[in-house]
């Protein structure tokens, strides 16, 4: 039996049908600083060129054998295109900086979106990245994209703690303000599903019970991100990282495909609540294991998510560009060691 | 001048005051404090910073979160900002300076202002940066305050590593001060492997570890 691509092992995986082994890959950044060296640019030129940032997920994948390519990088394309601008640490003495949102909205009452924005700032670069991953990559490579959910977008172009402290004092209008964020996630999500990508990854990062209390999650963020999958077509993945123990079966009435977690979550106890009949990503440290580790610690680390009881074993979170590349060898290797195995939810051809 | 069962009052409503995140009543409260001739820095420390405490017990028994703490920070600076000015400052053990700031490349300052306001009730002199601070301007600060502590933050790992250059800048030139570290990705393996002093890993976390510093500073000042 001839093994599948890369894609299809994806695409059979969020279908739950049987798969040849564990595909590697992600919801979220996977570049690596040794993909970036190799094409002789910096990091801080990835995000403006579609080219760079479409070459460097490229680049990775094929360097050390992932599934899919993952893009854009940063958490401020959709912001950008708000008009909260953007700090791209161009001059920085630093290899790595992300970019960041230097302005954010002040209050609720200033809260404009602009209904264009898939057509402004660097949108328009990020679909050109995915035509040229298309392309390129003779849909060999899996494409995923992602798109911040409704709060944690909420929290990238008004201040947080107006965000948060607002979810108590001033309930209506951060709900009405959180509907209009929910809007536009899907109609982001809603455009790289047309651009012809085979995943999305919703990240609801900042409403991890770290921050919020589950009774808000389930009032706060639970229907809105319920909303946004109700909305997409392609498989989707409910990724958020801090804790998620407490919400974990709320997380799983959202109606993605797949669960993400990160490595505060309790996979095994995770399993016995949802069930073996769900996808459930996660749940490495990607700092701790690809930048801090030896090498030699690597195998271990993988092996655990898999013996918990994940189906795919994702990081946490993007990968810290800087990794060791004698990591990512080890957690590849790992994968292919362990993961010929079903998994709770996909068998095995 | 009140009488100790009218002080006493004072001091639980106080702390009522913030543990309710009431603004009003922390600014109610602490008038009445001052208007009958409560110390201010017993205000400071027995009415709001002891409802503070409360307030991290409700957090460990997860019945406050980060949007209530936050809250009652609010409830708590209002009654500070009316009582500090008043403090008698000999009577006040001198706590030192901090320079406190979220590194580059970080704009999220949550967990920075929950330590700050710990700061700010043990009575140190904050010298706030604010946030996407370049690492440059913690070393310049520092140097130019003769500060005793660096507290920085980072929420994000992909900012974290800017941390280690900084604390590296300070202890060549400077190696008695204590370094801070705080934010999500921060642990004590990567605090050690910095040479940081301290750390806390999450705005949770940073309540919890400033809300301790708190009860230690009230137990050092009752014995001073």
């Amino acid at each position: 039996m001839s093994a599948l691509t890369p894609k299809e092992r994806i695409q059979k995986l969020f279908r739950k049908e049987a798969i040849d082994t564990m595909p590697i890959f992600s919801g979220m950044g996977m570049v690596t600083i040794q993909a970036i060296q190799e094409m002789g640019i910096r990091f801080a030129s990835v995000h403006t060129s579609a080219a760079n940032l479409a070459g460097s997920a490229r680049t990775t994948a094929k360097m050390f054998g992932f599934d899919a390519a993952i893009v854009p990088y940063d958490m401020c394309t959709i912001p950008e295109a708000l008009g909260r601008g953007i700090s791209l640490y161009a001059d920085s003495a630093e290899d790595i900086l992300y970019p960041t949102v230097p302005s954010k909205w002040a209050t609720l009452d200033e809260v404009d979106v602009n209904d264009d924005f898939l057509n402004s700032g660097r949108m328009p670069l990020v679909d050109d990245a995915f035509q040229i991953l298309k392309s390129e990559t003779n849909e060999n490579l899996g494409l995923g994209a992602w798109v911040l959910g409704p709060f944690t977008m909420a929290g990238q172009v008004i201040e947080l703690d107006i965000l948060l402290k607002g979810v108590k004092k001033d309930k209506e209008r951060v709900e009405a303000f959180l509907g209009k964020m929910t809007e536009l996630v899907i109609k982001a999500a809603v455009h790289y599903e047309s651009l012809g990508v085979d995943y999305i990854t919703i990240r609801e990062m900042g409403s991890g019970t770290d921050l919020l209390s589950p009774r808000m999650w389930k009032t706060l963020i639970g229907p809105n991100l319920t909303k946004v999958f109700d909305a997409i077509r392609i498989p989707t993945v409910n990724h958020i990282c801090d804790s998620t123990d407490m919400i974990i079966e709320m997380m799983n009435e959202c109606g993605a495909e797949a669960l993400s977690v990160d490595q505060k979550n309790n996979v095994v106890e995770t399993r016995k609540k949802v069930g073996d009949d769900v996808l459930i990503f996660g749940n490495f440290d990607p700092y701790g294991t690809l930048v801090q580790m030896d090498a030699s610690e690597v195998e271990a680390v993988i092996k655990k998510c898999i013996d918990d009881g994940v189906d795919a074993v994702w990081p946490g979170c993007d990968l810290w560009p800087d990794v060791k590349k004698e990591n990512v060898e080890a957690y590849v290797n790992a994968i292919g060691k362990y993961g010929r195995e079903a998994t709770p939810a996909v068998g095995r051809l | 001048m009140a009488d100790e069962a009218r002080e006493k009052e004072i001091m639980e409503k106080l702390a009522e005051a913030v543990i309710e995140y009431d603004e009003d009543m922390a600014k109610e409260w602490s008038e009445t404090a001052l208007s009958e001739g409560v110390e201010a820095f017993k205000a400071i420390m027995d009415g709001l910073a002891a409802g503070m405490e409360h307030v991290g017990e409700l957090y460990d028994q997860q019945e406050y979160f980060v949007p209530e703490l936050l809250m009652c920070a609010d409830a708590l600076y209002i009654g500070l900002d009316i009582l500090k000015p008043h403090i008698d400052q000999d009577k006040v053990k001198k706590m030192g300076q901090v320079v406190i700031g979220t590194v580059q490349g970080d704009v999220h300052d949550i967990g920075k202002n929950i330590i700050k306001l710990m700061f700010d009730v043990g009575g140190f002199e904050v010298h706030d940066l604010g946030r996407d601070v370049p690492l440059e301007s913690f070393v310049e600060e520092q140097l130019k305050t003769d500060s005793d502590i660096v507290a920085m933050s980072a929420m994000m790992t992909t900012t974290m590593m800017g941390m280690k250059k900084v604390i590296k800048m300070i202890k060549e030139k400077n190696p008695n001060v204590a370094i801070m570290l705080g934010g999500a990705p921060v642990t004590q393996d990567v605090a050690s492997l910095f040479g940081a002093d301290g750390y806390a890993d999450s705005a949770g976390n940073a309540v919890q570890e400033a809300i301790k510093m708190i009860g230690q500073l009230r137990k050092l000042q009752k014995q001073s």
